[in-house]
């Protein structure tokens, strides 16, 4: 395989990415400003209870664990949905299939550049103000290599669900429900803005056996809780693995068989 | 007449961030305050009557399209005044709005959603146009193309030529004074083109609009406007009947003939001989003709005659004289030599 | 020729809005699709709520019902955003292509043209879920009904919305001065999940934020105060109707300049 045509567009995303000033300014400003809320809001709801601790979690637990779901969602949330839905309306998308690689593949690098911007102007600096402010209450060692790999699951699984969705604009106009239909089910199935611990019983076990909860609280678990035993990160890792590649399975084969649909009625 | 565009000394400049290259220059330009000015319309002045329809032309980024926002109101100019029906367009750009009608090639101004009858409905109500108003401009439009095809179908519907069609309607809907043609007939096919193009000619007799029309077609220019003007780098590089511009470059036609019935007669060595045996013989006969010029394309030679200079016809008949001539044609300068003539400095 | 009234913009607007429903149920898929999503998003909304509830019974003081009331209550106040003023999503693709031109050229007011070309029919789910929520609590809450108490629910609602109308009015602009502000809007879209969280949660530094610089705590919290603390309303409750117009006045005035601003990208 030739790499270097993949890291071009690995780079030209991240030039992209850097043309808009405001929008990375605006980003930081603006999670800060959501961590600010749920800072009170937890602070607040926390304080309405006499114990300090609620599902096993103290109220530190819960801000690192949402302030890091956060910031992972900011480098996560690509809007491929919204992307493909365009192109597929404008006709541009044909362009883009006609290119000597993969739709699939050519779409996750483009997008990649992305991901790396924002790796390093939200997450990173929020992982590391969480880090001093909480100090002790992460432990690095060798989770952070559990918790890396288990981004990268993460991620994947999360760019192949907006994938399977996106095709699904080849049947429709409505990127507008489509689109918050997912982004509504996987924010709140994910574990993006409760913990999944909290969730009551049979809601908290129907979510386990989803690919959601793989692509945000799988790596928050291998971060925060460091107690964890090795069979129980290598069983989390596992389980990653066999959405991703559900999802790949799934999302290609459904993107061929659309695909076909394009070539035959010509979009 | 009545001047009822007036440009004078008008010039706009842009502030544009001086963007450096690679990954390294774009995280630099996150913190930079480089910016350079540059000037789209420098000291442009033109004034233009009732009725007129005016072709602006210029290549891609001369400062067309922002002398035209500056005339629509959209652009206020830095410097120079801009009076268009008594108004200043920047100022008070609802009023001003009421007596203009814009079309921009490929991007409609009707509703996506609606069909064309009912866009022009609101339209109607938009502009306050009196329902008699309505009806007199609707019969116009209905003489000079199929409206019924047209009307009743969504404008998303349509295709880019139906759609460029409605759109130039609504433009002119309620009856405005001058009507801006930014490229209407951009990625049309001939027939559409040359409807087009009737129907704006229609509209103009009729209602005596005072018209505007940018465009890259010669077609455009050759079948609608008597007046060009053609700005370069932000200046006017011409302004006047699109007639004389072609006198400037002399009363030129060129004569091309076939000397040959095969491909082995027409070789390239014969041709190119031919061409410099014929260049010097036609000079020594006809000593005035010096701008007369020999030169072969594909299996024909071509003589570009100045007919100030020389007769085409004794030429011709000079050449029957040398040689026996298999075929033989006649073409007067196009416009579309004449504009690339100009933009590539044939005025200076 | 006549002044262009109120009444003439009501009539456009009118004329306009059938017109625009009438093509939207010819697109009958868009529309359920659509629909479904709004459902989804109100139904997630909902369970996010319940689930911190199941874990805690009170925040701050503010029980069940007088929770479930605010989140009612915000859920109404942002419909007419939702519906009146959705095309201001759009405004950043219309500014992006150089499309925004086309609304420069009309002899009505810009602002007026751009928002009545979108009516979204879908803020109308969330107002029916909204109403039943509210309808619940109040009558949990033993609120009781008479015409004063109508009349004020009607003048806070409508108050309200006008702060959440300003404020995307506000964080669309943006993309007049900034490219790619898209992301603007999305962070400030966010804040008004935190709309239905009383304010006393935070510490006085970040109220004074919220009310004077993000005055989301104007969006359900103070109007509240009106049905649920009755004997303890601050001023600001009283002069909300009067900042809610001053501060739209604001945004309508923003916008405006604007659009005005604008030049146009491309040739």
């Amino acid at each position: 395989m030739n790499t270097r045509k993949y890291l071009t567009l690995t780079r030209a995303g991240m030039i992209e990415a850097l043309q808009f000033k405001g929008a990375i300014f605006s980003i930081i400003i603006g999670n800060l400003v959501y961590l600010i809320m749920i800072y009170f809001l937890w602070k607040a709801i926390f304080a309405s209870v006499d114990t300090t601790t609620v599902n096993g979690m103290t109220f530190e637990d819960t801000m690192i664990y949402l302030v890091l779901a956060s910031a992972l969602f900011y480098f996560m949330e690509m809007y491929l949905v919204w992307e493909m839905g365009r192109d597929i309306q404008s006709g541009k998308i044909i362009l883009d299939i006609i290119k000597p690689m993969k739709y699939p593949i050519f779409k996750f690098f483009q997008l990649s550049g992305n991901f790396i911007m924002f790796f390093f102007i939200t997450f990173l600096p929020t992982f590391i103000v969480v880090y001093i402010v909480t100090y002790g209450a992460i432990h690095l060692d060798y989770n952070i290599l559990f918790f890396l790999v288990s981004v990268l699951l993460g991620l994947l699984i999360n760019y192949f669900i907006d994938f399977f969705i996106g095709t699904i604009c080849l049947y429709t106009e409505s990127i507008w429900g489509i689109n918050i239909m997912k982004e509504v089910i996987v924010l709140l199935l994910s574990g993006a803005t409760i913990p999944i611990v909290f969730f009551p019983e049979p809601l908290k076990t129907v979510v386990y056996y989803l690919p959601f909860q793989a692509i945000y609280n799988s790596p928050l678990r291998l971060l925060i809780d460091y107690s964890m035993p090795f069979s129980e990160r290598i069983e989390i890792l596992g389980i990653q693995l066999f959405w991703l590649i559900i999802m790949i399975l799934v999302s290609g084969s459904f993107w061929k068989i659309s695909l076909k649909r394009i070539t035959i009625n010509g979009g | 007449m009545e001047k009822i565009i007036s440009l004078k000394n008008v010039s706009k400049e842009f502030k544009v961030l001086n963007r450096r290259e690679g990954l390294r220059g774009s995280f630099m330009d996150l913190f930079s305050r480089d910016y350079k000015i540059i000037n789209a319309v420098n000291n442009i002045s033109m004034e233009i009557e009732q009725g007129e329809i005016v072709g602006y032309l210029g290549p891609n980024g001369a400062g067309k399209s922002t002398t035209i926002k500056m005339m629509t109101g959209v652009l206020e100019p830095t410097s120079g005044d801009i009076i268009i029906d008594g108004r200043i367009p920047y100022k008070d750009r609802n009023k001003y709005a009421q007596n203009i009608g814009v079309v921009f090639g490929q991007r409609t101004q009707l509703w996506w959603a609606l069909p064309a009858i009912e866009s022009f409905k609101i339209l109607k109500d938009m502009y306050q146009v009196k329902d008699k108003d309505y009806k007199d401009m609707m019969d116009l439009f209905s003489s000079t193309v199929d409206l019924d095809k047209l009307l009743h179908k969504p404008v998303r519907q349509m295709s880019l030529g139906q759609r460029t069609l409605s759109d130039i309607l609504a433009a002119f809907l309620h009856n405005p004074k001058i009507v801006f043609l930014d490229e209407p007939t951009i990625g049309l096919d001939v027939a559409m083109k040359s409807k087009i193009r009737e129907l704006i000619k229609t509209l103009n007799k009729e209602k005596n609009t005072t018209i505007i029309l940018t465009t890259h077609d010669m077609g455009d220019v050759d079948a609608l406007c008597r007046r060009i003007v053609i700005i370069d780098k932000g200046t006017i590089l011409y302004d006047n009947d699109i007639e004389k511009i072609k006198s400037i470059f002399g009363n030129y036609r060129t004569l091309k003939v076939r000397l040959g019935k095969t491909s082995e007669e027409l070789n390239e060595e014969a041709i190119k001989k031919e061409v410099e045996d014929m260049e010097l013989k036609l000079k020594e006969v006809y000593p005035k003709a010096q701008t007369l010029h020999v030169s072969d394309v594909d299996e024909w030679i071509n003589i570009l005659v100045n007919e100030d200079e020389v007769e085409m016809i004794d030429v011709l008949n000079f050449i029957q004289r040398q040689r026996k001539i298999y075929d033989v044609r006649l073409e007067e300068i196009s416009t579309e030599s004449v504009i690339r003539k100009i933009y590539e400095g044939g005025l200076e | 020729m006549q002044k262009r009234g109120l009444l003439f913009y009501f009539n456009i607007y009118r004329k306009i809005l059938a017109q625009d429903l009438k093509s939207k149920m010819s697109y009958r898929a868009d529309f359920i699709i659509s629909t479904i999503g709004m459902i989804f998003t109100n139904i997630s909304g909902f369970i996010s709520f319940w689930i911190i509830f199941k874990n805690f019974p009170s925040i701050k003081g503010w029980g069940y019902y007088e929770m479930l009331f605010l989140y009612g209550f915000s859920l109404i106040a942002l419909t007419p955003v939702q519906c009146f003023f959705d095309n201001n999503w759009n405004l950043r693709n219309h500014v992006y292509s150089g499309d925004f031109i086309k609304y420069c050229f009309r002899p009505i007011n810009i602002f007026f043209y751009y928002m009545s070309e979108v009516f979204d029919i879908k803020g109308l789910g969330q107002f029916v879920f909204g109403s039943l929520v509210l309808g619940y609590a109040w009558n949990n809450i033993n609120l009781g009904i008479s015409i004063t108490i109508i009349i004020k629910l009607i003048i806070s609602l409508i108050t309200a919305s006008l702060f959440m109308i300003a404020i995307m009015n506000l964080a669309a602009s943006t993309c007049f001065w900034l490219l790619n502000s898209g992301y603007i809007m999305v962070m400030v879209f966010r804040f008004k999940d935190y709309a239905k969280y009383p304010a006393t949660i935070f510490n006085s530094g970040f109220k004074f934020i919220f009310t004077f610089i993000i005055p989301i705590a104007f969006i359900a919290y103070y109007p509240s105060l009106v049905f649920l603390r009755p004997d303890d309303i601050p001023v600001l409750t009283w002069l909300s109707p009067l900042i809610g117009i001053l501060f739209f006045y604001i945004s309508y005035l923003v916008w405006m300049k604007g659009a005005k601003s604008y030049s146009g990208t491309g040739s």
